[in-house]
């Protein structure tokens, strides 16, 4: 089971990204959590969070967020699998983030 | 790509992404936005309730006439929508105080609902409870001035109606000017002043210090104490230091000397253009432009919004209304599709574009384009760094907002007054925003017309740079 936090500012084109990470994720049979917040809210939900992942338009913010999120790794989302909605190449790069810790 | 334009690109990324970095880490600021943001629910429903009433009252009203059947009929429920935009609109100088508070609290590490509650204290210490109003006199004529001034009464004055009021000092009560728009810097400067001083005393640990024996939950009660007076008494010794000195109260200055000037300037032409190439620009760079910008954008942009729906609900006048370009406006006539107007660059890639590559994009960004969501544009495309479209993208927002701040100024289309979600399309986003103003949505689709053209030549430009690539290739 993992946990996947995306995070953009308003949480609305990261909240596609997770429609389509959610279904790649069951086409895999991967047991996966994922869901979108706006920047505000990325503290409230670190906790429940495996991994963080932040949409590239807000990368400015990736120290910001990983000083809130402790242990949890924070990272952000490649920009050309963003733009192209790469949600299987993300979903590598949430998982392979998880392995890491 | 040319060796010269990388290295500009990179100094540019290395000295782009600190700023971004520094206004989205500067906690004051980025409570200031979290601050309106909160307050959001609250203006929304003014905004409802009074678009509402545009369409119950106000339009009827011009097509039919005023006292006309539907409008009529309407009654009870045009006073729903009063009784609505009293709870909104009228206090959000109120609200905005106490989220103010609460976010700087949250943003320190502060228990942040008494650190809301002290600010909105704070806030309504600067208020006047004696506020001087004009009283109509029922049934007395401007003949009987005379009369009534050799009686003694005095402050009389005979409107041009005809009816005569008298300058009355009212007591144990506040005016909605100060607890609505014209009270928001008032609300900023001591909340946020006010906040400080109880946040640093919390920090520096001046509070009263109980036993051990003292249940927890009572202890914590006792933090607060110290340090949420002394922020309520400095905010009523300022305001009273103010009405000695100057004999106004603070917001009488705050808004005349700051909060007008300030908003004035920002809804001016050029500040206009150089907000939208700013976003623009941070966008270029990869960087949610508005999300960067946005203490500035909710600080000045949002009151103006709100100050001219005031106005509107004060007087019934578009002319009446003090900010050609608010909140709003950038969303209604600029940004359709998302920052860029990238509608217009899907719209005439779907069109014009022999590049696969491209086209693939637009189609995944099409859909989501209509919701003004377009990241899929900006990094797919990409945009992000690409020589070919900085110029086109520059150039639309800042061209779309001259022709629509031109449009305003003329008096053609009334200025943005009411509040609409970001998601809201094309046109519709201008005729709602406008107060339901059909030669603003007309004047939303002319610029989004006028984006196709200007990226146009850039899209061909695009087939032509891979025609080229190609063939270097083969």
């Amino acid at each position: 089971m993992v946990n996947i936090l995306l995070c953009c500012s308003a949480g609305m084109s990261t909240s596609m990204m997770v429609s389509k990470m959610q279904s790649n994720a069951d086409e895999r049979g991967i047991e996966a959590t994922i869901w979108a917040v706006p920047e505000a809210e990325a503290e409230a939900n670190a906790a429940k969070a495996d991994v963080i992942l932040l949409g590239p338009q807000v990368r400015f913010l990736l120290d910001k967020i990983r000083a809130v999120a402790g242990t949890t790794p924070v990272d952000v989302i490649d920009m050309m699998a963003y733009g192209m909605m790469d949600a299987p190449k993300v979903l590598d790069q949430a998982i392979k983030l998880i392995g890491h810790e | 790509m040319a060796t010269p334009l990388d290295g500009f690109m990179n100094w540019m990324e290395k000295n782009f992404m600190p700023v971004a970095q520094k206004i989205g880490n500067q906690r004051h600021l980025v409570a200031i936005r979290d601050a309106f943001i909160s307050i959001m629910p609250v203006t929304m429903a003014g905004s409802v309730a009074t678009l509402l009433n545009v369409f119950f009252r106000d339009l009827p009203n011009t097509w039919w006439g005023a006292g006309n059947a539907f409008t009529e009929a309407c009654t009870q429920l045009i006073n729903v929508n009063v009784n609505v935009f009293n709870g909104t609109i009228s206090i959000l100088a109120l609200c905005f105080a106490f989220t103010l508070g609460y976010q700087l609290c949250k943003a320190y590490d502060v228990s942040p609902i008494s650190g809301g509650a002290v600010s909105l204290a704070a806030v309504v210490a600067t208020m006047n409870f004696a506020p001087e109003f004009a009283y109509t006199l029922p049934g007395v004529g401007a003949d009987a001035v005379k009369a009534l001034e050799a009686a003694g009464l005095t402050g009389l004055t005979v409107t041009d109606a005809g009816a005569v009021t008298m300058s009355v000092t009212g007591s144990s009560m506040i005016s909605t000017v100060l607890t609505s728009a014209t009270g928001l810097f008032t609300a900023l400067i001591f909340g946020l002043a006010c906040s400080m001083i109880y946040i640093k005393l919390i920090q520096a640990k001046l509070t009263i210090k109980l036993p051990d024996s003292v249940p927890p939950a009572v202890n914590s009660a006792f933090v607060a104490m110290i340090p949420g007076v002394l922020a309520i008494f400095a905010s009523a010794v300022v305001t009273q230091i103010c009405v000695v000195v100057s004999g106004a109260y603070p917001n009488d200055l705050i808004s005349e000397f700051i909060q007008r000037p300030l908003l004035g300037m920002s809804s001016g032409f050029f500040s206009v253009l150089l907000v939208q190439f700013l976003i623009q620009l941070f966008w270029f760079f990869g960087i949610h432009g508005m999300n960067v910008l946005a203490p500035i954008i909710e600080g000045v942009y949002t009151p103006a919004l709100l100050e001219n729906l005031s106005v509107w609900n004060a007087t019934g006048d578009i002319s009446q209304m003090p900010y050609m370009w608010t909140r709003g406006s950038f969303d209604a006539f600029t940004m359709m599709g998302g920052s860029g107007l990238t509608l217009g660059l899907i719209i005439a890639i779907l069109f014009f574009s022999k590049r696969e590559d491209s086209k693939t994009i637009a189609k995944i960004a099409g859909p989501m384009g209509i919701f003004n969501i377009n990241e899929p544009v900006i990094f797919g495309m990409p945009i992000v760094l690409n020589p070919i479209y900085f110029i086109p993208w520059i150039l639309v927002p800042v061209i779309t907002s001259a022709i629509a701040l031109g449009f305003t100024y003329a008096g053609i289309i009334p200025p943005v007054y009411i509040q609409v979600p970001w998601i809201m399309p094309a046109g519709l986003y201008a005729f709602f925003a406008t107060g339901g103003n059909i030669m603003a949505a007309l004047v939303a689709l002319l610029n989004l017309a006028i984006s196709v053209v200007i990226y146009l030549p850039f899209v061909i430009m695009a087939n032509k740079e891979q025609e080229k690539q190609q063939a270097q290739a083969a």
